[in-house]
Formats: C-alpha cells, structure tokens, sequence
C-alpha cells in the first residue's frame, strides 16, 4: 500500500488527498464570480485555455467564505470530465505513505463529518484523508438545495 | 480477450445502428440482393466471431436468423413482413445482448427460443399477410449507394484532447503575437510567425471538423421507427430521406435524435390518416413522410413534412379555452399563427385521446425548448387537411453561437442572440416601466411584458451609472416574451460556447460558459432559466390586446420600425430599415468593379450589384450593408454606419423621388430614408453571377500582354477568363474568343462563337481591319458587350 498522498491545509485543518484524484496544484489568478450561487462556488477561472469551476472549499466546509486575499492555491482535479480548481491555505508535500490510510479515531467536528474518509500519518502528525469528488458531490447537493 | 471482445461488441452495435434501414428498404424491395447480402453478411460475422469469443447466446440468434437469409437468397422462401419483423427482432435482441455485455451487466435472461421459433414458423403466420403489406415503408434515400470512405475508430477523449490542445496553441500564438507588437519590427522573425499562425489556424480548422459527423445518422434510426409504428397503428407511409450527406456537431447530432424522433412519431400517430380514411379524402392510400437536411449558411436546415391532415387550430383553441388559458374575445381576436403557436403551450395537444405514441404529455413544447436550447428554431407551415411541415433550424456547431455580451453589475454575461428579440434604451419613449407591489411591468408599445432586472435575478448589486440602462426583450423557451434590464449591451460575438461544470449548471440560469480572447471566463445566460428563477407568470400574452393597442396607434400614434442610421459617401445622412440589412461588413475596396455600366462587388464567388453605383474608393476597406429582399442581395457601400434609430414606418414627410422615399426626423435631425422599393427595382433584373456567366477564351495565352494586362482587366470586368482555347471541350456560343495575333481567326471560326480581335497598333491596318486597339478600353468593352448577345 504505498500510496502516495498530498498534504495540504484547508480551512485550518491538516488533510491528504490521494494523488491519483489530483491533477496539479496551482496559484489563482483572476477569479471572475458567478452570481446566483452558493458561497462554495468562488467563480471561474482561465488555466490556459481551460476552464475552472473553482470552488472554496472551506465556505461548504465551514460555511464561511475565504476572504480574497487568502485565495491563492487550489488543487486542479477533472471530475466526471469537468475541471474544478479547489481552494486551499497551503500545500506542504506529496510523499508515500507505506502504513495507508487508517481509521478515523476520536470526535470529528460535525462539520468536517461528511468529508473524512479517514486518517492518513505524516511525520507523526495524523492527517485527515478527504476525497475531491466528495466535495464537487456536495456542493452539487447544496446548490440545488 | 477483453479488448477483441470491446471491438466485437462496438463494431457490433455500429452495424446494427446502420442496418435497422436496410432491413426496412429490403422489406419494401425483396428483391433487391445488395441489402439482403449485406443483411446476412452482418449475421455470418457476427456467428464467426462469437464462435470464439464464446458468447453461445450469439451464436444461437445469428445461426437462426443466416438459415433464414440464406433460404431467402436461395429463392427457397420468401421476405414476407413476418419474417421481417422476426429478423428484426433478433437483431434488436442482439442489440439487446451487445449492450448488456458491454457494460458488463448480467445478460438478460430471456427466451431466445420464441424469437427463432418466429423466424421458422412461416405457415403459422400467413393470416396476418392480408393487413401486413399495409404497413410496408417504402424508403427512397436520394444520396443513393454510397461508398465509405476509409475510417479509423478513435477514442472522443484523444479528439477532445486534440482541441484543447488546439486552443491551447491558439492562446499561446495570440500572447506570442502580443510580445512581437511590443518588440521592434524584425520582418523576418514577423514573416516566421505568420507562417506559424497560418498553421496554427488551419490545424485548428481541420481538427474542427473531426466534430462533423453527417445527418445520416440522424436518419438511421428513422426508417425502423416508421416502420414499426405503421404496422402498430395500421398506416401506410412513404418515407423519403434527403440530404443524409450533410455534416453538422456530433454533438448536436446527439441534441437534435430526440426532437426529430418526436416529430416524426406525432405525425405518423396524428399527422397521416388511416388508409381508409385517406381514400375517403381522395388522397393516396400511403401518407408521404419526408425528411430532408440541408445547410444554410451557419444552419443546419431540417424539413420534416407529410402530407396527413394538418393541425386542427380551432381544437387547439377549444382546449386552451378548456383549460382556462384564453379567454373567449382573446381567442375570437387571435390570428391563425398565432393559434398555431398553442401547439407550443404545455398541456395542449390536438390528440383526442393519450395514445401510446405520442401525446404522453411530452409535447411540442418540450420539443421547441429543447431546440432553443441549442440556439435552434422551429416553425410551422400548417395546410390543414393537407399536411403538415415542421422545419428546424438548428447551428452548424453547439460550440459557436451568435451571442451578446451585457454587462450588470460589473460582471460580463453572453445571451445567445437568437434569444433576444429586441433591445431598447430605458429612456427610449416606447417604453413605459410601471412598478407595482414590487413587480414591475415594461409596455413596449402597447405590449405589456414581465420585466426583471438581470441583477436582481442573480443577487446582484446595481452599479450606479450615469447613461440610460439596457433593456432587452428576451424570448424564452416556453415562448413568453420577458423584459430584462441589464446595465448595457456591449458588443455582439461569436462565442464559442463550453459546457458548464454540473455544479453552476445547477443553479438553472446559466446554459454555458465562454472563454473569450481576453482570458476572463464568461457565463452564457439561459433564457427560459432566468424566467424560471424569477418565477414569471407563464401567461399567453394578450396579443389581442396589443392588436387593439395598434389600431389606436395607427389612429393616433405612429408606427415605428427600427432602421439604420449612415453616411453616404456624398456626405448626407440617410436611413435603411433594419429588417433589409442582413449585415454590414468590411469589405476590400479592390472587390468593387464595374462591368456594363454598373458597379458590382465580387462576394463569396458571386458578384453582387452594388445599389448605389460606387465602385472606386480611396481607403482599403469599405463599410458595406449587405441587403436582401428575400431573393435577391445587393450591396451598399456607405462611408460610415452611425447608428440604429426608431424611424416612423412612414416618412414624415413623402416625397418619392428616386431612391428616396422621404424624409424622417430622428432626435431633431432631417435624414432621407431611403425607398427599399425602388432600391431593388433598379438592380438589373438577372442575376449577376448568370451574367458574368459567359466566358472570353483568350487565344494567345502564352503573350505577356495577355496575361499580365487583358485578363486582368477582364476578370475585374466580371467575365470568366479561359486561357487558350479548350483542346477538345466544347465551346459555347455565348463564349467570346480573343486574340491579338493573325493566325488564331481561323481555328475561332471553326468553334463557332464570336471573336474579338485586339491590334497593337492604334490604326487600323486597313478599312476591312475589324480590329480594336487593344488599349481602347471602352471599344473592347463595347465589343465583349455587343457580342454577348
């Protein structure tokens, strides 16, 4: 089982993401908004000649927006053949992880219940293991709530 | 194991796809040996190859059904409809099995042994054969035989890898050429990225059309349908499909299968009458249903017409009424199209009773919504009790639409064009915006619309600006007109449109996104969706109302008509209406010749009379209106397009002289309008290009001054030049053979046609010389001219 994993931060809070669901990290540029959506939808942006739905994951997370000046790195991911940039504070490292993913342990905030697959191990610190399309999945959910 | 298997199964399925019509014709004609060879060969390729695949079910169908064929083809047994319909089933059983397999689900356990046993037991089904016949389809398919060209198979992800790829080169070109421009000149590294450019735009021409797929597909399941809801409701039809050969967007392939099917079913179920009924009207016993494609322009053109009973209106009004949509004084003050529009209205269908066919409550309305999402149109032309013709008018491309870019709030937003019928200043005099318990309502003259502004629908703030906002008429899908106020129209672009991730989609006023040259992504506005999320009353308009309104109007007010404001080259100031401009372009001004007197403009291979005579200009490019009376077009060269005005359907005051109608006054100025009328009638009365039609052959191709100076000067004049003389072709009498030697007279008089003989010298050798000096430019005119007729 050595799958290798992505740390990041997101929304305060250390996460991996298995490195197959991602496609690139990259700086935000200009974010052009969409009106009418949720807080989750941060708008669209130009990545050559593609273009991102990006989303902030920490306002589906924490139902909070980030302020614009905290928007600069998202994770590219192509999700049932749409591109989605998801915001994230920082991205520290991608590395293998040879004991995998382990079971979540302890009380998760309620809010970060329906993201968590699990845990995954650092350099001793635990990280929690979170799916993209889990997030895509739910702010499809919230939006046509 | 596994990929042999994918390719078994998808070629399988393919074949399938395009033999459902053949087996139909080969109905029709059960003589005709080419479909039935090409029936079986898919039958005995399908038992090969399954032998070793190992799929037994397979193999078992396809044996039974080659024992058949191949009885058939040795004469031993007939095609009769039973057999057929036998056949058929086993192959959609075989579809059946390819799909299950494919997907890998379980295969569907069914009895295969009833559908052999229906291909064996001939006798058993004789009594049917009395009505049987009566459903036969007759399929004519005007293309004809036509042989494949050669194919490979691809995987779409690798074409649509291609295209981003495209894309992505053309970014990096354009930001490449933006750093050149910065630079100084260097011609040779400008002439190196022309070149590059010109690549680059190629590439991504031909790498659009691997999106092309032809119409026929569109067609293939067509002649099964047809065939099988005739024998289910006992009619007889003539199917014709036309025009197979056209291409359009695979995509859009896709988005027009589900309309037409629908078209087709309503008017085989509701459209054609029964035999009986039909030899009753006198009509032949078989209903004729065509299907014709053709490409227009940037539109795929398609026709579906029979020739049943049309559509009823006076029942579309019945049951409007029932359904307390309509009023009875509306209903009595409606015209005849737009009773015909009701077809379009949820809930409202002709149909008596709910058949199994058609009339499930999926009705017209969601076939023209789902072609006004693709930016298509639909229209009726309605001949009660003799038929029916639908036609839809669909984009070449899902990806390319004509769109508007508005702006509200700070943000910019595309809108297909074809939604928007028109656009008005708020402080245009037609319109009246009234607010009532926060509804507000736009009476455009005397029209009263539902109005919304585009920032309120998207929770928006309102940007304070200082000139008037925008107004747009927008129609959506569900054919209610709305209002909608943005802060400005900006510009009118191809757009070429993307599909939105599901998540904005979601929120059901968007229908797409845009990335334009600028690099900012842009949302396209989906019409019907806005309505819907500022939950519009869905009324049918009180277009009798507005009717009324007119008629007062017409007493009191004046109509106004939308028109062209522009400069003629002489300096004054005139007006066009809008509706005769099909569009203003730039044109190079060495397209502008003149030939017979009058000046014409050579345009996409054809030449255009030019309506106003300029023929020579100083700058490069000329400011064009392309003109269209429905038949003919014409160009009018003017100096400077100002703008689009609210002009008085007729001029305040009349003076028709020449071009001129009369004269309007807009915002205080005197403008001349001109008189479309007499702007046509004074366009030669055939067509130019037939005019040009004739030929000069010129005899002494090899001479400098003949190729370098005379068939120039011939081709400006319009004419179509020949060098030398057709070996062995033959000659038209209308051709015009030139020449400037002696020797060519002769072998002229031999083809039989006029000719003209140029001298260089300015005398003439002597009083029989019949030559012309070669520069007298207006004699040799004269001579081509005279000898035209």
């Amino acid at each position: 089982m050595n799958q290798l994993y992505l740390f990041a931060t997101l929304a305060g809070t250390r996460i991996a993401v298995e490195t197959r669901e991602v496609e690139a990290v990259v700086k935000l540029t200009d974010i052009s908004p969409v009106p009418g959506m949720g807080a989750h939808v941060a708008g669209l942006s130009a990545l050559r000649s593609r273009v991102l739905t990006v989303i902030d994951v920490a306002a589906l997370v924490r139902g909070r927006p980030t302020p614009m000046e905290r928007r600069v790195f998202a994770i590219i991911a192509d999700i049932s053949g749409h591109s989605y940039g998801l915001m994230v504070d920082a991205v520290h490292d991608i590395c293998q992880v040879p004991e995998g993913e382990l079971p979540l342990r302890g009380q998760l905030d309620a809010a970060w219940a329906p993201y968590a697959r699990g845990l995954v191990e650092h350099e001793g610190q635990p990280y929690l293991l979170v799916s993209l399309s889990g997030f895509i999945e739910a702010g499809t959910v919230a939006q046509a709530a | 194991m596994d990929e042999l298997l994918q390719e078994f199964i998808s070629e399988t399925q393919e074949t399938l796809e395009a033999l459902a019509g053949e087996v139909v014709a080969w109905e029709a004609d059960p003589t005709d040996r080419d479909r039935l060879d090409a029936i079986f060969r898919f039958f005995h390729t399908v038992k090969g190859s399954c032998g070793f695949l190992n799929l037994p079910r397979f193999e078992r169908l396809s044996h039974a059904a080659e024992d058949v064929l191949s009885e058939i083809r040795a004469d031993k047994r007939l095609a009769d409809p039973a057999t057929v319909s036998a056949v058929l089933g086993i192959m959609d059983r075989i579809a059946e099995l390819a799909e299950a397999v494919a997907i890998g689900a379980a295969l569907p356990q069914e009895n295969d042994d009833y559908l052999i046993a229906a291909l064996t037991e001939k006798e058993a089904s004789a009594p049917d054969e009395g009505e049987a016949p009566a459903a036969s389809v007759a399929v004519a398919r005007a293309s004809g035989g036509q042989s494949a060209p050669r194919t490979i198979r691809l995987p779409l992800s690798l074409i649509d890898q291609l295209m981003n790829g495209v894309s992505d080169m053309v970014l990096a070109r354009n930001e490449l050429s933006r750093k050149l421009r910065e630079r100084s000149g260097d011609p040779e590294l400008e002439s190196a990225f022309e070149r590059l450019s010109t690549c680059v735009a190629d590439m991504r021409d031909a790498i659009s059309k691997t999106r092309m797929q032809r119409v026929d597909r569109l067609f293939t399941a067509i002649p099964r349908m047809v065939r099988d809801l005739g024998r289910d409701l006992g009619k007889r039809i003539d199917l014709s499909l036309e025009g197979g050969d056209v291409e359009m967007d695979r995509e859009m392939v896709e988005m027009v299968v589900d309309p037409l099917t629908h078209i087709v079913r309503n008017s085989i179920d509701h459209g054609i009458e029964t035999p009986e009924r039909r030899r009753a009207l006198g009509k032949p016993e078989a209903g004729r249903l065509k299907l014709e494609a053709r490409q227009s322009g940037n539109q795929i053109v398609i026709e579906i017409s029979d020739d049943g009973q049309g559509i009823d209106t006076g029942r579309l009004v019945d049951k409007a009424m029932a359904a307390g949509r309509l009023t009875p004084e509306a209903a009595a003050r409606m015209s005849e199209a737009e009773k015909l529009d009701l077809i379009f209205h949820p809930g409202l269908s002709t149909a008596s009773q709910v058949t199994a066919i058609s009339g499930r409550g999926v009705g017209m309305d969601v076939v023209r919504a789902n072609v006004e999402r693709i930016g298509g149109v639909i229209a009726l032309d309605n001949r009660p009790g003799c038929g029916l013709t639908i036609t839809l008018r669909v984009p070449l491309t899902l990806t390319i639409i004509p769109g508007l870019i508005v702006r509200a709030g700070d943000l910019h937003f595309a809108i297909p064009r074809a939604a928007v019928v028109e656009i008005l200043h708020d402080n245009n005099e037609t319109l009246n915006i009234a607010q009532v318990g926060g509804a507000k309502i736009a009476t455009i003259r005397s029209i009263r619309h539902s109005m919304i502004d585009l920032e309120d629908v998207l929770g928006m703030e309102r940007v304070a600006q200082s000139g008037p906002r925008a107004v747009m008429v927008v129609r959506s899908a569900t054919g209610v007109p709305f209002a909608m106020g943005v802060s400005a129209v900006e510009n009118h672009e191809e757009l070429v449109i993307r599909p939105a991730s599901p998540l904005v989609m979601a929120s059901g006023v968007y229908a797409g996104m845009t990335l334009p040259d600028n690099g900012k992504p842009m949302l396209l506005l989906d019409a019907a969706g806005l309505a819907n999320a500022a939950r519009l009353p869905n009324i049918i308009d009180d277009h009798a109302a507005r009717r009324a309104g007119e008629d007062e109007e017409a007493q009191g007010g004046v109509e106004m008509v939308p028109a062209l404001r522009f400069e003629e080259y002489s300096g004054e100031r005139r007006l066009l209406k809008l509706s005769l401009i099909e569009r203003v372009e730039d044109i190079d001004a060495r397209l502008f010749g003149r030939s017979g007197g009058r000046g014409f403009v050579r345009l996409d291979g054809r030449l255009v009379p030019v309506a106003n005579g300029h023929h020579a200009f100083s700058e490069e490019k000329v400011a064009a209106l392309r003109l269209r009376d429905g038949a003919r077009e014409a160009c009018y060269p003017v100096a400077a397009v100002l703008d689009i005005v609210e002009m008085p359907a007729v001029p305040d005051m009349v003076a028709m002289h020449g071009l001129l109608s009369g004269v309007a006054v807009i915002d205080g100025e005197h403008l001349e309008v001109i008189n479309p009328f007499a702007l046509f009638a004074a366009l030669p009365e055939e067509p130019v290009a037939e005019r040009s039609g004739g030929r000069c052959l010129l005899a002494d191709s090899e001479d400098g001054w003949t190729r370098e100076i005379l068939a120039p000067l011939l081709r400006q004049a319009g004419h179509d030049v020949v060098m030398g003389l057709p070996a062995d072709e033959a000659v038209d009498p209308q051709d015009v053979v030139l020449f400037t030697g002696s020797d060519a007279s002769q072998a002229s008089e031999l083809l039989g046609c006029r000719i003209v003989h140029l001298r260089a010298t300015p005398r003439p050798a002597g009083p029989q010389d019949s030559s012309i000096y070669r520069y007298d430019q207006d004699a040799l005119m004269a001579a081509l001219a005279g000898s035209r007729r």
